[in-house]
């Protein structure tokens, strides 16, 4: 009579918030990923439409789950990801429209044909200061052979930095995908044991690029640790040394970017290593959003410090109720964490509090602006993908 | 009444980014831009070549003479003076001329090159100092980065001279 | 006439210091950068600490002055024999800054493991902070007052065409005062406060800069044994 016990399936914690409600405030991201897109809509190019109107559904669709699920984390981490596999394609393409070559011959440099990019700027700081030259070979304003250039690079960086501070590694950086995908890859940890002293490794490479790079007048990081020059542009090799720089960048993007990535499931370049992420996480002092612990709910499992794609959580650091300097705002502690004491938070309200509100206050500026900015390169990416598909 | 202040100017604060976020695309950018741009920072002569000091014309193509550019600090880089050949399409397949560097109405150099009409393949040639202010050298040759070159770039061609110092070569 | 020759020599050497300083600091300022930073907070450590560094840059400045017033004037000029010499200077430089890093000067502050916030607690704090050894100091400043950067042989051209060894001398530690007015600045890093993170980043700092030292080194003697 008695038969054997039955499991009851798991049941799934009912959704965070109803459909219509998030679709409501999914909205204004839909209507502003319009508008973001309406020029290239307005242009002609069939493989620019599909690509806009693809970049459109994908991040509203994104934001939507995010509304819906109450999670961050894992949509944020597909709009990352795919940005930074995208990135190389269009930018290459584009390299190769404009150079044919993804070297930078000494001609390109001569004519200020190098792209700028965000890592060089903590590099720029002392020279330009002292002296107003910039020790890049691009250009000031945009040219028909460089739109990427110094002066709006910059521009972009200031106005991410003001809304985002350091969360600029979690939406905005076109590289940092790259390894969170490899990093999302095994479903184990294979090396669980890391030195917190890691995670200080940056600073000391942010002083030595930006003395180095001051004391020589060269951008020091470029000419010599960029592991991503091995997909975007690098010197032509004409020399043992160019041969040795490439042999650098190379290595460090298999070991920093796919390798240690895959084996951690952290994300070892940024959080081990990138120079700019240290120079950036000092605008966390001054940034509005942050994550805070309440520590009334938490029990110490340390769920969010193994979920943490950084180490920008220590068991001290959780005791105080915050995070560490170098937190990127993705939000995989508040994702992990089971007893909701990982919550998002404005600086000046009370914590836990109404944390709902502090994470939509900061999604909207993040995703109106990872919607302009990476949204556009995964759109010329993906136009860019479609005109190279046989499809007649 | 003080946390209550505070939650009102974090909210404030909060609002002010979104409207910075909103702005961005449309009114931020461009200023930021150009205030960047404003503050009169300009790319490092090692690579711009400098400012023009003089242009000499020619039949049928114009020489721009630029002011000597000096490394700073460290940098790994010889004094030098620009000269730029424009337009490049219209100079021969095999050129020379004499130019003077420092304005004092003696030639300092000699230059012959080999212009191909190729934009994408390097000039060859010959430049003679005539006085020892100045450095020959020859390309193709030995690789001296950005104060010793003989290279196409935007329309012009551009030749690079040497300083000769004392204690130009480490 | 002496006492104006004198004064105008007196006059050029200080301006020259002053006017190369800034080259004197990026070439030396990497390696008194992290060195400072491993010190023990305290303007007066740091202070003592700069005027051993400065002392022996000074006994540096001084010997080169006396090889270069001997030799003549052409060694200066001549740079083809100086390569190898820069090279193991450099070479010399960053095992300094490794010992530097390696916590040599300080044996009690080794850096151990701990789950504090981010930083490193230092595994055994003393009760009283000793004092940093002078040997650190001394062999920097003699090693970085002794490295051939050219603001260093422009001076060198110039002292060597003085007619008398004391006028070089002279010379030299008048240029030396020019250059060591930019170095002043460093001192301010004495109020900084040394937690264990800190001190953590200044030593990998130094470690990387060694490296950099080391690779430069290490290319300019490879170059000269193969190319002469």
């Amino acid at each position: 009579m008695a038969s054997a016990a039955i499991p009851h399936p798991k049941r799934r914690p009912p959704p965070f918030r109803s459909v219509t409600r998030s679709a409501l405030l999914t909205l204004p991201i839909a209507l502003w990923a319009l508008l973001m897109f309406t020029p290239t809509l307005r242009s002609p190019g069939l493989n620019q439409h599909i690509g806009a109107f693809a970049t459109i559904a994908f991040m509203t669709a994104l934001f939507f789950l995010m509304m819906r699920t109450g999670k961050t984390y894992r949509w944020r981490r597909w709009f990352f990801v795919a940005l930074g596999f995208l990135f190389p394609v269009g930018f290459i393409a584009s390299l190769i429209h404009l150079r044919g070559s993804m070297s930078i011959s000494l001609e390109h440099m001569l004519g200020g044909d190098t792209p700028f990019c965000h890592m060089v700027i903590p590099m720029i700081i002392i020279p330009a200061a002292l002296t107003r030259t910039v020790i890049f070979p691009g250009s000031i304003l945009p040219t028909a052979s460089n739109p990427h250039s110094i002066a709006v690079m910059i521009a972009l960086w200031l106005a991410f930095t003001l809304v985002l501070g350091k969360a600029w590694c979690s939406y905005a950086c076109f590289f940092g995908g790259i390894e969170e995908g490899f990093a999302a890859l095994p479903k184990h940890i294979k090396i669980r044991k890391l030195d917190p002293r890691l995670r200080l490794v940056p600073w000391a490479l942010l002083i030595v690029v930006a003395v180095l790079s001051a004391a020589l007048f060269e951008p020091f990081y470029c000419r010599w640790l960029c592991p991503f020059k091995t997909v975007t542009e690098f010197p032509t090799v004409t020399s043992v040394q160019t041969a040795i720089q490439m042999a650098i960048f190379v290595s460090l993007f298999i070991g920093l970017v796919v390798v240690l990535p895959f084996l951690t499931k952290k994300r070892t370049q940024c959080g081990f290593f990138c120079p700019f992420g240290a120079f950036q996480s000092l605008f966390n002092k001054i940034n509005l959003f942050e994550i805070r612990f309440d520590r009334t709910k938490c029990v110490d499992c340390t769920l969010c410090q193994t979920a943490c794609p950084t180490m920008a959580l220590s068991a001290q650091s959780i005791r105080e109720g915050k995070t560490l300097l170098n937190c990127m705002k993705c939000g995989a502690c508040v994702d992990s964490c089971k007893k909701h004491a990982a919550v998002w938070h404005l600086k000046g309200t009370p914590v836990a509090v109404k944390p709902e509100r502090a994470r939509l206050l900061f999604l909207y500026g993040a995703w109106a602006l990872a919607t302009m900015l990476g949204g556009s390169i995964l759109a010329n990416s993906l136009a860019t993908i479609i005109g190279f598909l046989p499809l007649r | 009444m003080h946390k209550r202040f505070l939650a009102v100017f974090a909210y404030i604060g909060a609002a002010l980014s979104l409207i910075v976020a909103a702005c961005t695309p449309f009114v931020l950018l461009g200023a930021f831009s150009q205030a960047v741009a404003r503050t009169g920072i300009h790319v490092d002569a090692v690579y711009t070549g400098g400012t023009i000091s003089r242009t000499v014309m020619r039949d049928g193509y114009q020489v721009d003479i630029y002011r000597p550019v000096q490394p700073h600090a460290l940098q790994n880089v010889q004094p030098f003076v620009q000269i730029a050949f424009r337009p490049a399409d219209s100079l021969p397949l095999r050129f020379s001329d004499e130019i003077d560097l420092d304005g004092d109405g003696r030639p300092d150099v000699r230059i012959r090159l080999v212009v191909p009409k190729d934009r994408n393949a390097r000039p060859t040639g010959e430049v003679f100092a005539l006085n020892d202010a100045y450095r020959s050298f020859r390309l193709p040759g030995s690789d001296r980065g950005f104060s010793e070159l003989i290279a196409q770039s935007n329309g012009a061609l551009l030749v690079r001279v040497p300083i000769n110092s004392q204690l130009a070569s480490r | 006439m002496a006492v104006s020759s004198i004064s105008t020599h007196a006059a050029e050497a200080l301006l020259l210091g002053l006017a190369t300083g800034p080259v004197c600091l990026a070439s030396c300022g990497p390696v008194v950068l992290p060195w400072m930073l491993v010190q023990p907070q305290g303007l007066r450590v740091h202070a003592r600490q700069m005027t051993l560094f400065l002392a022996a840059r000074l006994a540096g400045y001084l010997l080169f002055a006396s090889l270069i017033w001997a030799a003549g004037a052409a060694i200066a000029r001549s740079w083809s024999d100086h390569t190898w010499m820069f090279g193991a200077i450099q070479v010399l430089l960053a095992g300094g800054l490794l010992v530097y890093a390696a916590g040599w000067p300080h044996a009690h502050c080794v850096i151990a493991r701990s789950d504090a916030p981010g930083l490193v607690q230092i595994a055994s704090p003393p009760t009283q902070s000793p004092q940093p050894r002078a040997r650190g100091a001394v062999m920097l400043g003699f090693l970085t007052g002794i490295n051939l950067c050219p603001p260093f042989l422009v001076a060198g051209v110039r002292a060597a065409q003085l007619p008398t060894l004391a006028g070089a001398l002279f010379f030299f530690a008048l240029f030396f005062a020019g250059t060591a007015v930019w170095f002043m600045p460093f001192l301010s890093l004495g109020v900084v406060r040394r937690t264990p993170s800190f001190l953590t980043v200044a030593r990998m700092a130094a470690v990387l800069l060694a490296c950099w030292y080391g690779f430069t080194g290490a290319s300019l003697l490879i170059e000269k044994a193969i190319y002469g």
